[in-house]
């Protein structure tokens, strides 16, 4: 479990290293439609992407596209940090990354769709800063799709 | 508009995102538990709802641990690692022994996931590597192709975690991970690889050893090789 108090003290202060401030100023968009009409894309920060597709580097701030309508048994992780649990994914691809959870709430109407392309970053090794221009490209990318709303995972 | 789970509530609170779902699950698994379809739809639905708030940030806790795992339910790995490693061989006549035993419960892994595997990352296949990284080590060398290094060590994990897991069934996967790096050849040449690099007045070299090995398993480590009794 990730409660700190639960932690040992390097791992601790590994996380709370973490700490920033906040990442510019407050944005708040209210919805305008209910959320069975929302376009809804995903986006990890876990590292994956299809194998065969070029792996993330060590740092990299570049982003992957996921394309739903591949078989999301060939998704690989390449996250360049070691101080997680990879097998839940190797089991489930779903406790990361819940793409089939989406396209059923998309089958029962919860939602109203999932986006063509959803997306994949790895973070690890750099600021948050780094992630500008990226994070930038694949907002505009998601605007073309006419999404409304983004659901993130990190990992 | 964002909305989305957080691991540590401590970085989300600093950061403020406008809405976010902190959870207690185990890093690695932010909808939390493989397999139960149900209790993933769970978290994303909370998460989802948030959308429903009329200001922010907000950042809610998920009201629900994982249940803890039976400790009589608990798979054991498959793989019977022999207790002690014979040291008088080489490293990679050990290793690759040691890949032999693993194969049958990778293939069987195969089968169980109908082809699901993480191991792929790599150019080469885990059995090549496995070899190279033994030369390396008899050599005395320090890998100069991290990135390989990198793709190969992501690869060769993967493929003993899925081989230990390779039967249906809830695991313990810390237990896993404690006996992966105390137990196998290929923990322990990793950790001493560790050591190499740790070792070295490079800084840039340093940083190549925090992606070996995680903290818990260095500090388990009794000796300065990683070696233990």
């Amino acid at each position: 479990m990730v409660r700190l108090s639960d932690l040992a003290d390097y791992e601790r202060e590994h996380l709370l290293a973490k700490n920033t401030l906040p990442l510019g100023p407050a944005v708040w968009v209210a919805p305008d439609k209910p959320l069975s009409a929302m376009r809804i894309a995903l986006i990890t920060t876990a590292g994956i992407h299809y194998r065969g597709v070029s792996a993330f580097e060590l740092t990299d701030a570049t982003f992957r596209p996921i394309d739903g309508n591949e078989d999301a048994k060939d998704l690989v992780m390449s996250h360049s940090s070691v101080n997680f649990d990879k097998s839940g994914f190797a089991e489930d691809v779903n406790v990361v990354f819940p793409l089939q959870r989406f396209r059923e709430l998309e089958a029962e109407g919860l939602i109203g769709s999932v986006a063509a392309i959803n997306y994949s970053f790895m973070g690890a090794g750099l600021p948050p800063e780094a992630y500008e221009q990226g994070a930038s490209q694949v907002a505009g990318l998601l605007k073309q799709d006419n999404v409304d709303a983004v659901f993130l995972t990190p990992v | 508009m964002t909305t989305g789970i957080s691991l540590v509530r401590e970085n989300t609170e600093s950061m403020k995102p406008p809405r976010a779902m902190w959870v207690s699950f185990p890093l690695g698994r932010p909808l939390g538990k493989p397999g139960d379809a149900d209790f993933q739809r769970e978290v994303i639905m909370a998460a989802l709802n948030l959308f429903n708030r009329h200001a922010g940030p907000v950042l809610e806790d998920f009201p629900r641990d994982l249940p803890d795992l039976e400790a009589d339910l608990r798979m054991a790995c498959p793989v019977a690692f022999p207790k002690k490693h014979d040291r008088s061989d080489n490293w990679v006549m050990r290793l690759t022994r040691e890949m032999d035993l693993m194969k049958p419960w990778y293939e069987l892994s195969l089968r169980r996931r109908e082809g699901r595997t993480l191991v792929g990352v790599a150019e080469q296949s885990p059995s090549k590597n496995i070899v190279a990284l033994g030369e390396l080590l008899d050599a005395g060398d320090l890998p100069r192709d991290v990135k390989w290094l990198k793709r190969a060590v992501e690869d060769l994990k993967a493929c003993y975690s899925e081989a230990m897991t390779a039967q249906p069934g809830d695991y313990d996967h810390e237990a896993q991970q404690v006996q992966f790096w105390q137990e196998t050849v290929l923990g322990e040449a990793i950790l001493a690889l560790y050591e190499q690099y740790q070792r070295s007045e490079d800084d840039r070299l340093k940083l190549i050893a925090r992606i070996l090995a995680p903290r818990e398993a260095v500090g388990a480590a009794s000796g300065p090789t990683g070696e233990k009794s």
